[in-house]
């Protein structure tokens, strides 16, 4: 028996998308690559033995969107309320439904949708929460949201929320932990203001560009709310501040050629033909050193620069898998899913920030 | 000739356009059709083999089919680039076919070479490593069969559909065959370290570097980089003399980046802060081989009670004199970087610093000031302001350093200020950290701050047994640094409890250590308060007893844990076992007439 706090561990949630209209896929050879068993187990159909693969979930085509939010993203929202930091990010190759699971049909600009996404629910839920503890509380608590939107492209950052920004450079701060310097803070009153913004910046999104190298033509995006709470009891001011981070990663099928960002998704041993790679190869023997005091030169990716505190720092964290089922995209799935169980070894502590002022008259 | 004149001429345009379309066009290709420009060569390939199929009646059979052999291995690698592994083998397989009798000689040699790496990526592709491994050293000793046997450039293998005027000069013929091989060497560097041949894999990549300053154009960030990073391997292996090679060729290497004028004057701001970063991140694997040498050096020479043997350091003085240099100059020829240029200027900077093991105070001290340098020198780019957690893993280096150096002091007194600098400069640090987002560092700054301060405490208690008798300020001192450990590992202990503020019934792996440590050492240090109250005494070691108890219990209720507190459990419950006798005297000496 083992006991073991809720949250400790980054969940891992894996969703199949149906296959595109038009198309009928049966079992076996030709048409699907996997089966859901259950609500935590696939079995992927390779050669000669079939994968079962456990997760903390796994959604089935027939999977509602408003499921897939209760499962995933209600409990991080709550915690977030609680001072926790909390982060989501989807995860998956082009074609398997990150969008749709995050943001919602790709034709809608309308936050009422019912296919809506886990980002625009979030929103919803959040600003749910902030209402309900404002009415419980009076005048004694007040809440003050606000939220930043970045692009990681070609390990570049840009600000979403102001198309003009050239290159941000991240840092990180004593009190603060990591942010993005001079990214643009907008103030947030409600959940269609944030929606709101949200897709004002996807649209300022570098996806597919044509003006840089094709490989590098995909783009993380980081979507941040900070919630800032401050509660008055008698003289004692208590002020809460939580983080939650809404990410969606990059197409994985991306990530054949260039060492993975950020999240070391190393699959068997292609043999990188660039000599500009040199440091790499370099780098994994140092990484299987014996635990002996060393410094390593190539510094994370900004990827996991931003996100240090969601991998293994005091967060709780949820990984969205997307995979597509065709057979077609056998080796993707296969490499999703790897992807994702290795993710699950990934610990988290969560904390809970109090500072506890005097009376600040 | 194979082709009529003017014909000829006419084929070696289309080979070229071929070649620039694959290498130059292919670039610039739309995201939804990726290889577009791949198909347009492969078709124009395809087009020059027709042709030399054509004009093969009558052409010089041997000259025909190194022809073909290029064309093969041009198709093959456009292939393989296209994904289509079995077509792509297909040609590389008839190329290697085409040129098996003639691959010694110096217009095959290198294209020889040459499918042979490919055919080696195409295999670790296939996730057949095994395979790969055996096409590349194939070609590795191709290439010094050829360097012994003959040894002239060859010729490259786009010379074949060149005309006779645009022909390689001699020099870029051996840059280029030696460029074949650099990669030839650099595959196996990653064939082997997927087979987790590491020592060779770092081998092999040692050499890569060394050839790159040879040979090719190399960018010296870049270069320097890589080198500092492979002085870190070098260090996990305790190879010092390796990893000092590697740190001085980094830096030597470095300098001359700032030196070169860019291609616009004006470097941007951006550029300006990775060049300083660079130099930064050098430092700071400096300051790893310094801190590495230094506690290696502690363990040879620690006794059982981890402190200097001086018997074991006149052993090891009277070994070094014997054998350090013989050992030394045979390795050094296997290693050593650069020109005769850059080698003078390498062996210049590995003189600052020693190679060897220090066995006492005096080299000691030589190299943690080399280290102390270097950690001012990355201070100054990795700043608190923007830098948190690089920041405080420097500091927490510095603070490694004046702990392994205080190990080599004799003086107790000199000793405990060298730990009084580690509290000085972790201290402020701790006291500014939000434990929100810096858990982990927040949580090895505790545990280093309180360690410290026991360490501390302990001396003066070593400084304290050597006096008459204890006075008050001694006394005083004792019990406030025992008093600061105790708060530290409280603050650790605390920090493992869950929001509800509640100590987790079953610990952490990777807590589970640092956590039954803690309440160990908080457990004798109320065993070392020093009081004349009675009273106060006696409740020192109830509480005393209390910690001792929680690690016999918890060590019962989950005996996986003991593995992790050997030593620690073993006093414990000699402890638990003893102080309760104590305890009863000690009360009856408080109310005899019980």
């Amino acid at each position: 028996y083992s006991f073991s706090v809720e949250g400790d561990a980054i969940k891992v949630y894996v969703r199949v998308r149906p296959p595109s209209e038009g198309t009928v896929l049966t079992d076996g050879d030709q048409g699907l690559c996997l089966s859901v068993l259950s609500s935590n187990t696939i079995r992927l159909h390779s050669k000669p033995e079939p994968k079962i693969f456990t997760f903390d979930y796994v959604a089935n085509m027939e999977t509602t969107q408003e499921s897939v939010f209760s499962s995933v993203a209600k409990n991080i929202v709550e915690s977030c309320m609680n001072g926790y930091n909390g982060t989501i990010f989807a995860y998956g190759q082009t074609g398997s439904g990150k969008t749709f699971t995050m943001m919602g049909p790709s034709d809608s600009d309308n936050f009422t949708h019912s296919l809506r996404g886990v980002i625009p629910r979030s929103f919803e839920y959040l600003f749910f929460l902030i209402e309900r503890e404002k009415e419980k509380a009076g005048s004694g608590k007040s809440f003050l949201c606000k939220c930043s939107f970045i692009e990681i492209y070609n390990e570049q950052i840009f600000d979403l929320l102001d198309s003009a920004s050239a290159g941000l450079f991240l840092r990180e701060h004593i009190k603060k932990g990591v942010f993005v310097d001079g990214a643009v803070e907008q103030v947030l009153s409600s959940a269609a203001e944030a929606y709101q913004v949200l897709t004002m910046g996807w649209r300022n999104r570098r996806v597919a560009s044509t003006s840089m190298n094709r490989e590098s033509s995909r783009s993380h995006a980081v979507f941040t709310i900070t919630v800032e709470s401050m509660e008055k009891n008698n003289e004692i001011v208590n002020i809460r501040s939580s983080l939650l981070n809404l990410v969606d990663l990059a197409g994985s099928e991306r990530q054949k050629d260039t060492h993975t960002e950020g999240l070391r998704l190393k699959e068997a041993g292609n043999i990188n033909r660039s000599l500009s790679c040199l440091g790499q190869v370099i780098t994994a023997l140092v990484d299987v050193g014996n635990g002996k005091q060393r410094h390593i030169c190539y510094r994370d990716s900004k990827l996991t620069f931003l996100l240090r505190d969601s991998l293994g720092g005091n967060a709780k964290t949820c990984i969205i898998a997307n995979v597509h089922p065709g057979s077609r995209c056998f080796g993707e799935t296969l490499s999703t899913l790897n992807f994702a169980q290795r993710a699950k070894l990934i610990k988290n502590k969560a904390v809970v920030n109090e500072d506890t002022q005097g009376d600040v008259s | 000739a194979v082709v009529a004149g003017g014909g000829w001429a006419a084929v070696c345009e289309k080979f070229r356009t071929a070649r620039t379309l694959s290498a130059v066009e292919s670039r610039k290709d739309p995201e939804t059709e990726p290889y577009r420009s791949k198909y347009s060569a492969r078709a124009l390939l395809q087009e020059v083999k027709q042709l030399l199929s054509a004009a093969e009646e009558g052409g010089e059979a041997r000259l025909v089919a190194v022809r073909r052999a290029v064309l093969e291995y041009e198709l093959g690698v456009n292939h393989t680039d296209t994904e289509e592994l079995s077509a792509g083998e297909e040609h590389l397989q008839r190329c290697t076919q085409l040129l098996e009798p003639h691959r010694l000689s110096p217009d095959c040699v290198s294209l020889y070479i040459q499918a042979q790496n490919n055919l080696g990526i195409l295999w670790s592709e296939r996730d057949e490593i095994k395979t790969a491994q055996t096409y590349l050293e194939s070609a590795e000793a191709l290439y010094n069969q050829y360097m012994k046997e003959d040894g002239n450039p060859p010729l490259d293998p786009s010379e074949h559909f060149m005309a006779e005027e645009e022909k390689l000069t001699d020099q870029e013929r051996s840059k280029r065959f030696e460029k074949a091989y650099t990669h030839t060497l650099y595959y196996l560097a990653q064939v082997y370290q997927h087979l987790e041949m590491i020592e060779k894999a770092a081998q092999y990549c040692h050499t890569t570097l060394k050839r790159q300053l040879e040979y090719c154009g190399y960018y010296p960030v870049e270069w320097a980089l890589n080198a500092a990073t492979l002085s870190q391997y070098y260090l996990s292996k305790q190879c010092f003399m390796e990893s000092r090679h590697c740190l001085a060729a980094a830096s030597v290497i470095f300098s001359q980046a700032g030196q070169v004028p860019s291609a616009e004057d004006n470097e941007s701001e951006q550029d300006q802060q990775d060049l300083r970063q660079r130099k930064a991140e050098i430092a700071r694997c400096w300051i790893k081989y310094c801190l590495n040498l230094l506690q290696s050096a502690r363990k040879l020479l620690e006794d059982n009670i981890g402190e200097l043997d001086p018997d074991r350091q006149l052993e090891l003085k009277a070994q070094r004199k014997k054998e350090e240099d013989e050992k030394e100059k045979g390795r050094k020829k296997a290693v050593l970087f650069g020109t005769s240029e850059i080698c003078d200027s390498v062996l210049a900077m590995e003189e600052k610093v020693s190679s060897v093991y220090p066995l006492d105070f005096q080299e000691a001290r030589e190299i943690f000031l080399v280290g102390q340098n270097y950690v001012q020198e990355a201070k100054e780019f990795f700043q608190v302001d923007g830098y948190v957690t690089d920041h405080i893993e420097i500091v927490q280096d510095h603070s490694a350093l004046f702990k392994v150096l205080a190990f080599f002091e004799e003086d107790y007194e000199r000793r405990c200020k060298m730990h009084k600098r580690r509290i000085d400069m972790l201290e402020p640090i701790y006291a500014d950290l939000n434990p929100q987002y810096y858990l982990l560092i927040s949580r090895q700054l505790q545990f280093e701050l309180a360690d410290t301060f026991y360490e501390m405490m302990d001396l003066k208690v070593a400084i304290g047994n050597r006096l008459e008798e204890l006075d008050s300020h001694t006394i005083k001192k004792i019990n406030s640094l025992a008093q600061l450990a105790i708060k530290y590992y409280e603050l650790f202990l605390d920090s493992l409890r869950n929001p509800d503020k509640v100590f987790p019934e079953e610990l952490e792996e990777d807590v589970l250590r640092p956590a039954m440590v803690a309440k160990f050492h908080i457990a004798r240090l109320y065993g070392k308060l020093i009081t004349s109250d009675s009273k106060k005494q006696l409740e020192n070691m109830q509480t005393s007893l209390e910690y001792y108890t929680f690690l016999v219990d918890y060590c019962e209720k989950y005996p996986a844990a003991v593995r992790a507190v050997e030593t620690e459990l073993e006093l414990s419950k000699e402890m638990v076992g003893l102080l309760p006798t104590r305890m009863e005297r000690l009360r009856a000496k408080l109310c005899p007439f019980i």
